[in-house]
């Protein structure tokens, strides 16, 4: 089963994200900051992708992302950053420290599910 | 703010006119800071609640999802089961038009074998009649041979012609009588047959069929017929009953969509958090410089450090983070109206 790694610093956000993924057939971990979400990585968590926000307490989703990529396992694995951050400078910064995209809240189910399909072409 | 200092300086410069004292602007603000706790509080009041009740809002959205589809998978199981049902039906009905089809034949067979008797017994009459012809030629032959008898007297040989004509009939007689006898038998074995064996019935599904009609066969086929309507009524019950069953699970399906699409925007918490957030901090922003304007009237700030430290209102825009703060912002300042190109999903 393909497993996503929702990290945001919001209850709402992870439950109502996680509700949609579960529905859509999705395994599901959450970690309510980056460094949580690392820690999971660390101890042998390998999701197939990972949905993270920007802005959060303890490490952003940016610094997150740098890091994340240098987990094992981790290089080619798509993260896609889910924030309100509109401006180009933070998409260019995500871009660098290796993220696959970026998406803009409220995003809707079909949306989230179309980019998932996109970025997954076979799960 | 300007004028303020500008009062400031000219109270020191020119102490003959009326003196701005600093402890009464240090008292009006005095009170500010506590008051932009109490907004903060009420603002992260606010956030607090909004997330509890967004929470609650996804909480009951799930189970109503997932009651959802128990209700779908109910109706799908209960769908199934009537198919199956009227699948069941059908097989039992046809078996049963079946059965009264093999029934209508064997007593038509059997209607066929009685008429047959029939036709035989009327040929015992036949025998019967022959019988008692045989019987009125006897009793002339013997009045014949009396008369002769008393005529010839001792000459006998007229009585032996009439003897031998006797002899003869009683041989038909005999044969007669065999002939009832063994159509009797005949009989009498058919009508056990016909009484007792009833295994003809097994093969009446193999006989051809025929638009014959008797009192029996009427009666049958009017069962028949009652009983294919009713399989007919209980078939179109089954059948409405498995649409309203679809018509229900389309309908299930569709609420677990909206309730689908109503998680999704429940992100708009998340996003009014933010927005709060932001609210809250400049009313921090707010705090901080009321106390720097204390503290500069107390002699505690100097006037450059006072006016390095105070708030503006393009930092304020440079905190924004989504393109609707950006909107309000150039909107309340009257500045150039915010446009942003940036598409709202890109894939790098």
């Amino acid at each position: 089963m393909t497993t996503v790694m929702l990290v945001d610093d919001s209850a709402t956000m992870l439950m109502s994200l996680k509700s949609i993924l579960t529905k859509a057939g999705y395994a599901v971990e959450t970690a309510g900051h980056g460094k949580e979400a690392l820690d999971k990585l660390g101890k042998g968590v390998k999701p197939n992708l990972i949905i993270s926000d920007v802005n959060m307490p303890q490490m952003d989703g940016i610094t997150f992302a740098r890091e994340a990529r240098k987990a094992p396992g981790m290089r080619f694995t798509p993260i896609l950053m889910l924030t309100t951050e509109s401006e180009q400078t933070k998409r260019a910064e995500a871009k660098a420290a290796g993220a696959t995209g970026w998406l803009v809240k409220p995003v809707g189910p079909d949306q989230l599910l179309g980019v998932i399909k996109q970025v997954l072409p076979g799960a | 703010m300007p004028s303020l200092l500008r009062k400031l300086s000219l109270a020191q410069a020119e102490p003959e006119e009326p003196a701005l004292r600093p402890d009464v602007v240090a008292g009006a603000l005095d009170a500010v800071p506590s008051y932009c706790d109490v907004v903060d509080g009420h603002v992260h009041d606010v956030i607090e609640q909004t997330g509890e009740a967004a929470y609650a809002i996804i909480q009951q959205l799930v189970k109503v999802d997932s009651l959802a589809e128990v209700m779908a998978g109910d109706v799908a199981q209960l769908a199934g089961t009537l198919t199956r049902t009227e699948t069941e039906l059908s097989q039992v009905s046809a078996g049963n038009d079946q059965l009264v089809g093999r029934l209508i034949s064997y007593f038509l067979h059997r209607d066929h074998q009685i008429r047959a008797l029939v036709d035989q017994m009327r040929e015992l009459d036949q025998h019967v009649k022959q019988i008692e012809e045989v019987s009125r030629a006897t009793n002339i032959l013997a009045l014949n041979a009396m008369i002769e008898a008393v005529r010839a007297g001792e000459a006998g040989e007229g009585f032996s012609v009439v003897a031998d004509e006797v002899r003869k009939l009683a041989h038909r007689s005999a044969e007669a009588a065999h002939g009832i006898g063994s159509s009797i038998g005949d009989l009498t074995a058919k009508l056990d047959a016909v009484l007792s064996d009833d295994s003809q019935f097994d093969r009446a599904q193999d006989m051809p069929e025929t638009s014959e009609e008797t009192a029996m066969t009427r009666r049958l086929g009017g069962i028949a017929n009652a009983q294919r309507e009713m399989s007919e009524m209980v078939a179109g019950i089954l059948k409405d009953t498995v649409k309203a069953a679809d018509q229900v699970q389309r309908s299930s399906d569709a609420l677990t969509s909206e309730t689908t699409g109503a998680v999704g925007h429940v992100q708009f918490q998340d996003i009014s958090r933010q927005m709060l957030e932001h609210v809250a901090e400049a009313v921090g922003d707010v705090r901080r410089q009321t106390e720097d304007v204390v503290a500069y009237v107390s002699g505690g700030l100097t006037e450059e450090e006072l006016m390095a430290r105070r708030i503006s209102v393009e930092d304020l825009r440079a905190k924004h983070v989504m393109s609707r703060q950006r909107t309000t912002h150039a909107a309340q300042t009257g500045g150039a109206e915010h446009t942003d190109a940036e598409p709202l999903i890109e894939l790098f």
